[in-house]
């Protein structure tokens, strides 16, 4: 029997090169990056506290951002529902673990069946609009959320904001520690983004794909609509609990202005910005969108004096980027890759007629 | 009551049979693979340490007088390396000179530089020179030699114990397997049977050696009549053509037989892989590929995000047997089913001389390779019947000669039935068994394509009666 091409793992050279080229490469060495951050403040380099909390929220919202990636960039669909979901993930661990006392790991299992569910509703509702109009539905999904975290004061203590400064875990109360919750998200960043490669490569990821392109040519090919749009709905709002109860555990503060309109445009800015389709290209935009402001510019007495102009930033980076660049700051470096290759390329080439003469 | 419980008894086993025939293509496919991949690995193995060997002798070799090619084509190498060396420096030195005019300083520097390169030169002649002490050295070398032998053939052996034990392993537990699922397989085939014949009506409905039938379609848009009680049928292994003029229905038609329209009225019959008759008009739209029924677009339909290999990958579908979950974190099975997908895929590439365009994205490529990249994608899930609408439109003579080259060709070699919409009389009469002419959603003519040829009805409904 002929082989065609299944070997190619053979051919490869060393073991340093197999590792390097590992499609999970990527995402160990970010954690072992953020890691190696977080290690430096614990030894006693002195690094703000903002800069950490600021990439610690990024991380949350990458893993947010990552969920509607798919949605948006597999599935083709568009929502500006985000905001509501994170807001119902913060606030079901906080009145969970205020009033009740449950413990993280069965408020995760809770968010996951209550994610599961939210998520098949919007997805039904998505069968019958399409487009602009699902992000309006959504958008008005989100606001009655906003209404019911304002008003349900019982639950979410209404405008005032709910406040959460311990976690149960086996049955015990812990005082916060941001130090090891910022490790924990860490590894479970690194998880998140592995389990959305291997559903971006697998054959429901490719199904999601072919139902983008071409609706009917995947019905064709056995692609079951309804399932996958559930899917993706469902996946991006198990990822949309899972960044709220992280930002509870993380913050212990959550207020229902945060929810609103501006952080699922922010969402879905990052995840155009970077580049739909690509894990590194949502990590990027989302450190684009929010890091920058959070841990960067936080930390320049100039944007300090006047905040707002990261908002003028974040606009005009907008723009830019949609404009030039359709595919997204993904795109972008893989571009910049291939120019700054043929430059040093030139360079040397120039290097040599200097110090050799031209060719004979 | 009871039939009901026998329809549920039947769905099941039908269930049952797929995955089980599903499970033994699975075995057969991939055990000759995994051997193969050892087999391979053994031979790198063995060619490594061979490469080893040689450059372990090679000295003792030359000190033995024994300077074969190799020694001297190492040697020349050597010898090629110090001259490439050096001749960039002279360039250096040259270009060095031309800037700064002062012949005199770099006379000297230049004779350094040839008398350090022959220096180099007479070093490697010298360690490519034999020995003086001629016996020992030889001796030295055989002493090698034999010590490499015996490596080697150790080596070799070891290798060759594992390949065959990991084969026979294999293969024992393949003949195992096959013939446990086999028997299972047979069981399910006689109950099957069994409550088949027991409740199938449909079978007055549909021949034997029909594939497809339709009976009485109609479809209506509103008050346009498409299709106006429609009736044929299309026998197994033939190439059925449905012919007409511009707006006649045929396309309606396939998008009947394939559910994308619900039909107002009338039945369509089909004969699957198991022989058993089905109602069409019972299916979803997605699941009518599991029966064995693939179409093409008359507008080329492809992935254009993904490439072309990952494109046939998404026609398997319907193949993959690993759950959501499994494909979640990439368990050892759904790895496996990817890798035979991508052996069935690089096949039907390879049998369309596709293979070239395999990692190229759909955008770009020539419309006559869009639309056998479509062909070929319908290939990719074993079909029975296969629909194509219109396949030769936008295509050059020579293209649509290939065409017909290649539709006779996977009728012969993958055993479907063929059903084509065309409006290039030329390929309707060249390659169909059938041919059916249409107009206004009715029925014109049915027969070989000499009879439609002299048909006056069909030549009134292109060019016009008088």
């Amino acid at each position: 029997m002929m082989l065609y091409s299944v070997n190619r793992s053979l051919e490869r050279k060393t073991k340093l090169h197999q590792i390097l080229h590992h499609p999970y490469f990527g995402f160990f060495a970010l954690g072992f990056l953020l890691l190696f951050v977080q290690f430096l403040r614990i030894t006693g380099v002195n690094i703000p506290i903002t800069v950490l909390r600021g990439l610690g929220l990024t991380m949350i919202y990458i893993i947010i951002a990552l969920g509607f990636s798919i949605l948006l960039g597999y599935a083709g669909l568009a929502s500006l529902g985000t905001a509501g979901f994170v807001g119902i993930g913060t606030y079901l661990i906080g009145y969970l673990t205020n009033a009740k006392g449950y413990s993280i790991s069965m408020i995760l299992v809770i968010g996951f069946l209550g994610a599961i569910a939210i998520g098949t509703i919007v997805g039904f509702i998505s069968l019958r609009i399409e487009g602009l109009y699902l992000g309006i539905i959504t958008l008005g999904l989100s606001e009655i959320l906003n209404e019911v975290f304002k008003n349900a004061t019982a639950i979410t203590n209404g405008t005032n904001g709910l406040l959460m400064n311990r976690i149960v875990l086996f049955g015990q109360y812990y005082q916060f520690n941001s130090n090891t919750i910022f490790i924990a998200i860490v590894f479970i960043l690194i998880l998140v983004m592995v389990l959305t490669l291997n559903i971006m490569k697998s054959p429901t990821g490719r199904a999601m794909l072919a139902m983008r392109n071409s609706e009917s040519a995947a019905q064709a090919m056995g692609v079951s609509v309804l399932k996958y749009r559930l899917l993706a709905f469902i996946i991006a709002t198990v990822y949309a609990f899972l960044g709220g109860i992280l930002y509870m555990t993380y913050i212990g503060f959550s207020i229902p202005t945060t929810w609103n309109l501006a952080f699922s445009l922010f969402v879905l800015a990052a995840v155009i910005v970077g580049g739909s389709q690509s894990i590194a290209g949502v990590v990027l935009g989302t450190f684009m969108i929010f890091g920058l402001d959070l841990a960067v510019f936080q930390q320049i007495t100039f944007f300090q004096e006047n905040p707002d102009i990261t908002f003028i930033l974040n606009g005009v980076l907008i723009v830019v980027v949609v404009m030039f660049y359709p595919g997204g700051l993904a795109r972008l470096l893989i571009n910049l890759k291939f120019k700054i290759t043929n430059l040093v390329k030139k360079l040397m080439k120039k290097w040599k007629a200097y110090k050799y003469g031209e060719d004979d | 009551m009871a039939k009901m419980i026998d329809s549920i008894f039947k769905l099941y086993l039908t269930i049952k049979i797929d995955r089980i025939e599903t499970k033994i293509a699975f075995l057969k496919e991939y055990q000759p693979i995994l051997i193969d991949t050892l087999k391979e690995k053994n031979d790198k193995k063995l060619q490594k340490v061979a490469l080893k060997h040689k450059h372990q002798l090679l000295p003792y070799a030359i000190q033995a007088g024994h300077i074969d090619d190799y020694a001297l084509e190492a040697k020349a190498l050597e010898i090629k390396k110090v001259e490439d060396q050096f001749y960039w420096h002279h360039r250096a030195l040259k270009q060095a000179l031309k800037r700064n005019n002062n012949q005199t300083a770099y006379d000297s520097k230049f004779a350094l530089l040839t008398s350090k390169k022959n220096d180099a030169i007479q070093a490697i002649e010298a360690s490519y020179a034999v020995s003086s002490d001629l016996t020992t050295a030889q001796k030295a070398y055989h002493l090698v030699v034999e010590k490499q032998k015996i490596e080697y053939a150790k080596v070799k052996a070891k290798l060759e114990e594992q390949y065959v034990t990991f084969s026979t392993n294999k293969k024992r537990l393949l003949d195992e397997k096959v013939s446990y699922l086999n028997k299972k397989l047979e069981i399910a085939l006689a109950k099957f049977n069994h409550y088949q014949s027991g409740i199938n009506s449909l079978d007055e409905m549909i021949d034997q050696d029909t594939i497809l039938k339709l009976d009485r379609l109609s479809m209506h848009f509103g008050g346009l009549k498409a299709v106006d009680e429609l009736s044929f049928s299309v026998k197994k292994g033939e190439i059925f053509g449905l012919i007409g003029p511009n707006g006649a229905g045929k396309t309606t038609v396939f998008n009947c037989i394939t559910r994308f329209y619900k039909a107002t009225s009338g039945q369509i019959f089909y004969r699957n892989r198991l022989n058993e008759p089905l109602n069409l008009n019972q299916f979803v739209v997605h699941n009518v590929i599991k029966e064995g029924i693939v179409r093409t677009f008359q507008n080329v339909e492809l992935i254009w995000e993904l490439p072309i290999l990952e494109n046939l990958l998404v026609a398997g579908h319907t193949l993959y047997r690993t759950g959501f979950f499994g494909q979640l974190f990439n368990i050892r099975r759904i790895r496996r089913e990817e890798m035979i997908m991508r052996q069935k895929a690089l096949k039907i590439l390879s049998d369309l001389d596709l293979l070239a365009y395999q990692y190229a994205y759909p955008i770009g490529l020539p419309y006559g390779i869009l639309k056998k990249i479509e062909l070929a994608r319908t290939l990719m899930v074993n079909p029975q019947l296969i629909i194509l609408d219109e396949p030769a439109a936008g295509l050059n003579d020579a293209e649509t000669d290939n065409l017909a080259l290649t539709i006779k060709k996977i009728r012969d070699e993958y055993q479907a039935t063929i059903f084509l919409v065309e409006h290039d009389m030329g390929l309707v009469m060249e390659i169909c068994d059938t041919v059916c002419a249409i107009s206004f959603g009715k029925k014109l003519a049915i027969g070989t394509p000499k009879e439609i040829q002299s048909s006056q009805i069909v030549r009134e409904a292109y060019l016009g009666g008088e």
